[in-house]
C-alpha cells in the first residue's frame, strides 16, 4: 500500500467515525443549524468584504483602503484564534487510535497536522478578503498583487491555526495553560490600546504589503514561522501521545473523604456527595466545571471594570451571564455523565429524583460565588444589589427549571474522562441553549422597563422565589416525564456509551 | 418472590432476542440460565429489571404469603408499571451498574444509605463477604475503575446482595473471577438462597458451576426456552453436554 492509499484509507475512516457516531444521525437539527450558521457567517463576511472598501476609503487621506484593513490584522487573527477553541479539534487522539497497528506514528501525526494546516476552515476569512481584495487590491496592484495578498492572509491564518493547536494541546494537559494565549494576546492589545498610537498598525500594514508586492523574504519569513510552529506542534503532540499511551492512572488515591457533613440531608445528601465526587474525580467533568467557574470569575472581574462599557446594558448583560454561565455549561448536559451508570441508578427506587434534587441544590448553592465576588461593587454602588439579587433568583427559580427539562430529553452518554471533541449537543439542547441565551435578557429588560430598576429586579426575585419554592413539584414532574421516556433514554445512553 | 413471565417478546430489528410464552420461577427457587451467545440471557434479565421495553407481554413478581404478611409487597407487581420491585430486587448485569469513580467502600455505603441502612448494618453485612473479597476490595484507596476485572465483578455482586434482596439477578457472576473466588461465590449464592429464601437467577457459560448450584436450569436458544431442566439431583450435566456438544 502506498502512502497516498494509506492516507485515503485513514481519511475515509475518520469520515466514517463522524458519520457513524450515534449522535450524528440523531442530530439533524444540529447539522442544519451548523450549515445555516456557516452560510450566515459567510454571507456576513461577504457583505463586510463588499462594504468595507467604501468605509475605509476615506478613513485616512492618501491611505489605500486595503492598508487600513491590513492594519486590523491583529483583530482578525485574535478572532480566528478564539473561534477555533469552539470549532476545531486537536489531532492527538487519532494517532493513539492507530498506535498498535503497523503504521508509523510520525506518518499519522504529519498527516493530521497537515490536514489541520490545510483545512478548508483556514480559507473562511476568504469570504471577506476575496471581495475586499477584488475591490481594493486588484485595481491597484493587479492580479499578482491581489493573489499574493490573499496568499499572505491565508498563510497568516495557517500560522494562527498552528498557534491554536499548540495552546489547545497545552490546555488539554492543564487548563491553566489558557492563561498563555490570554497573556500573549493581552500584551498585544496593550500595544494597540495603551500608547497614543496603535503600535501594531504599521507593522501589520507593512507585512501584508510585503506579501502583496511578492517580496520573497516575507514569504520565507512566514514559511519559517509556520515551519517552526509545525515542529513545535509535532514535538508537543508526539510527547502527549506517548504520555497518554504509557499513562498509568494514579491507582492509589492519596485520600478519600467521608463528607459526613452531607449525611444530615439523608438520601439527597448521598447524591450531593456523589455530585461533588463526580466533579473531583473525572477529568472531563472537572474540566467542564472549572471552565464554568473560570467564566464566573471572569465575568465577575469584568464587572469591576464595567466602566469600560458605556451604558448600563453591557453591565446588566455581563452581570446576568455571570449567574447563568455555569448552568448553561454544565446543566445543559444533565444526566449525560450519569449515562455511564444509568442501569445501576434505574434499578433503585426514585434514585433519579434524588439525583436531580441534589443537582439542583448543588448548582443553586454555586450561585453564591458570583454574588460574593461582586459584593464590594455593590457596597461601593457600582452595581446594583437588586440587579444581582434579581438575576440570582431568576437563574435558580426560572432558568434552572428550564434547563433541567434537558434531563427528560438527554440520552447521549458523555465520557467521564476521555476528552470531548466538539460535535456534542442534540436538538433539544440547542433549542434550550438558544432560549436561555435570550429569554433572561428579555425578561429582565421587560421587568425593568415596566417597573423601574428596583421594582423590576424585585419582581425577578419574586418570580425566582416561586420557582425555588416549588422546586420539588417541578423536579417531580421532570422525573415523571423522564421515567415515561426511560426506555428511549436508556437505549440512547447504552448505544452512545462507548461510541 | 415468584416470577411469572407471560407472552414476553423482544426483538431487535429482525432478530428475536426473547420469546417466552409462559414461564414461572417459583418463590425461593434458584434458576440457572444457559445458552450460547445471543441466546437472550442478558436481554431477559434486562426485561425483568425493566431496563428495556418488551414488544409484548410482561414480567410479574408475585410475593409469597409470608412476604405479604411482612409487608414487603402488597400484591403482584409488574416492574414496568411501578417501582416497588426495586425495594426487594438486587442485580448486577454489567459495569453500567457500577459508579466507577467511587471506591468500593463508598459504593457500598452509597447503596446502603440510600436504602436506609446504617453504617453498622453495612459493615456487618460486608463482614460476611470477607473471604470472597480476599482483602482486595474494601479498605483500599482505589476507585472501582482502577480495580481488576475480577474485583469489579466482586463489587457488583456484593452490591447486588447488599440489601439482602428477595430477588437476586446476576448475569455471568463467574466471569473474571479466579478459581478460588468462583468457588467462594458458588458457596455464597447457595447459602444466600438457603438462608434468605430469595429467588436467585443467574446466567452463565460455565455449565459445571451452573449445574453445581442451580436446582433448575433453563436452556435458551434464540430467545426461546427450549428446555426446562430439573437439576435437583445434578442430572442436568449430561443433557447440557449433549446440547452444547462438549
Amino acid at each position: 500500500m502506498t502512502k497516498y492509499q494509506l492516507y485515503r484509507l485513514l481519511v475515509e475512516q475518520e469520515e466514517l467515525k463522524d458519520k457513524r457516531h450515534p449522535m450524528f444521525e440523531k442530530n439533524r437539527f444540529m447539522k442544519l443549524l451548523m450549515w445555516f450558521m456557516v452560510i450566515y457567517y459567510a454571507a456576513i463576511l461577504l457583505l463586510l468584504g463588499a462594504i468595507l472598501p467604501m468605509g475605509m476609503k476615506g478613513m485616512y487621506p492618501g491611505v489605500a483602503a486595503f492598508h487600513v484593513m491590513d492594519g486590523q490584522l491583529i483583530w482578525i487573527l485574535l478572532t480566528d484564534f478564539w473561534i477555533r477553541f469552539v470549532l476545531q479539534e486537536t489531532p492527538a487522539h487519532q494517532v493513539r487510535r492507530y498506535s498498535l497497528l503497523p503504521i508509523r506514528k510520525n506518518f499519522l501525526m504529519n498527516m493530521h497536522l497537515l490536514r489541520m494546516g490545510f483545512s478548508p476552515g483556514n480559507l473562511f476569512w476568504g469570504f471577506m478578503l476575496v471581495p475586499f481584495g477584488a475591490i481594493c487590491v486588484l485595481p491597484l496592484l493587479g492580479w499578482s498583487g491581489f493573489l499574493m495578498w490573499l496568499l499572505g492572509w491565508w498563510l497568516l491564518c495557517i500560522a494562527d491555526g498552528f498557534c491554536y493547536l499548540f495552546c489547545r494541546a497545552l490546555c488539554m494537559k492543564n487548563f491553566l495553560w489558557v492563561l498563555l494565549p490570554i497573556a500573549v494576546h493581552g500584551a498585544l492589545l496593550t500595544l494597540v490600546f495603551l500608547p497614543d498610537k496603535n503600535l501594531l498598525d504599521m507593522p501589520s500594514t507593512l507585512l501584508l504589503y510585503g506579501f502583496a508586492s511578492g517580496n520573497i523574504l516575507y514569504f520565507l519569513g512566514i514559511g519559517l514561522l509556520i515551519g517552526l510552529l509545525y515542529m513545535a506542534n509535532y514535538k508537543l503532540q508526539m510527547r502527549m501521545v506517548s504520555l497518554e499511551v504509557a499513562k498509568k492512572e494514579e491507582v492509589e488515591m492519596k485520600s478519600t473523604t467521608q463528607m459526613n457533613y452531607f449525611n444530615r440531608w439523608g438520601i439527597v445528601g448521598e447524591y450531593l456527595k456523589m455530585e461533588i465526587k463526580l466533579r473531583l474525580r473525572n477529568s472531563q467533568v472537572r474540566m467542564q466545571f472549572l471552565m464554568g467557574i473560570f467564566f464566573i470569575v471572569l465575568f465577575s472581574v469584568i464587572q469591576y471594570f464595567s466602566d469600560v462599557y458605556s451604558g448600563t446594558f453591557m453591565t446588566s448583560f455581563i452581570c446576568l451571564y455571570d449567574y447563568i454561565v455555569l448552568g448553561m455549561m454544565t446543566l445543559i448536559t444533565v444526566m449525560c455523565y450519569e449515562g455511564n451508570y444509568i442501569d445501576g441508578l434505574m434499578a433503585r427506587r426514585e434514585s433519579i429524583l434524588a439525583l436531580l434534587k441534589a443537582k439542583y441544590y448543588f448548582n443553586t448553592a454555586l450561585l453564591t460565588i458570583p454574588f460574593l465576588i461582586v459584593i464590594p461593587l455593590m457596597v461601593t454602588g457600582r452595581t446594583s444589589l437588586w440587579m444581582n439579587l434579581g438575576y440570582m433568583f431568576m437563574t435558580a427559580g426560572i432558568l434552572y427549571p428550564l434547563i433541567f427539562q434537558m434531563a427528560v430529553y438527554n440520552r447521549d452518554t458523555l465520557p467521564l474522562n476521555q476528552k470531548l471533541m466538539g460535535k456534542q449537543g442534540n436538538t433539544m439542547q440547542q433549542i434550550i441553549s438558544i432560549v436561555i441565551l435570550f429569554l433572561p435578557l428579555l425578561l429582565a429588560k421587560v421587568c425593568v422597563l415596566t417597573l423601574g430598576d428596583v421594582w423590576g429586579h424585585l419582581l425577578l426575585v419574586a418570580l425566582g422565589m416561586v420557582g425555588i419554592c416549588t422546586h420539588k413539584l417541578w423536579l417531580r414532574n421532570i422525573y415523571t416525564r423522564l421515567m415515561a421516556r426511560r426506555y428511549i433514554n436508556m437505549d440512547g445512553f447504552r448505544s452512545s456509551r462507548n461510541a | 418472590m415468584k416470577i411469572i413471565i407471560d407472552n414476553l417478546k423482544k426483538t431487535f430489528g429482525d432478530k428475536t432476542a426473547v420469546d417466552i410464552a409462559h414461564y414461572e420461577i417459583e418463590d425461593g427457587q434458584m434458576l440457572g440460565l444457559v445458552g450460547n451467545n445471543g441466546a437472550g440471557k442478558s436481554t431477559l434479565f434486562r426485561l425483568i429489571l425493566d431496563l428495556i421495553k418488551s414488544d409484548t407481554g410482561h414480567v410479574l413478581m408475585q410475593p409469597s404469603n409470608n412476604e405479604l404478611y411482612q409487608g414487603l409487597a402488597h400484591g403482584t407487581v409488574d416492574p414496568a408499571t411501578t417501582e416497588d420491585w426495586k425495594d426487594w430486587t438486587g442485580a448486577f448485569v454489567d459495569e453500567s451498574f457500577l459508579i466507577d469513580y467511587l471506591t468500593p467502600d463508598e459504593y457500598f455505603q452509597f447503596i446502603g444509605r440510600i436504602s436506609g441502612c446504617t453504617q453498622e448494618d453495612i459493615d456487618s453485612f460486608l463482614a460476611k463477604y470477607d473471604h470472597f473479597m480476599a482483602g482486595e476490595v474494601t479498605g483500599q484507596k482505589k476507585l472501582i475503575r482502577n480495580l481488576s476485572a475480577g474485583n469489579k465483578q466482586k463489587v457488583g455482586i456484593i452490591g447486588a446482595m447488599l440489601l439482602q434482596p428477595k430477588v437476586l439477578i446476576l448475569d455471568e457472576p463467574f466471569n473474571f473471577l479466579d478459581p478460588s473466588s468462583q468457588s467462594a461465590i458458588k458457596h455464597l449464592l447457595r447459602d444466600y438462597n438457603a438462608q434468605t429464601g430469595a429467588t436467585v437467577l443467574i446466567s452463565s457459560h460455565n455449565l459445571q458451576h451452573t449445574v453445581d448450584i442451580c436446582p433448575r436450569i433453563a436452556l435458551l436458544e434464540h430467545g426461546v426456552i427450549i428446555r426446562d431442566i430439573d437439576n435437583a439431583d445434578g442430572q442436568a450435566s449430561a443433557e447440557l453436554e449433549n446440547y452444547f456438544e462438549i
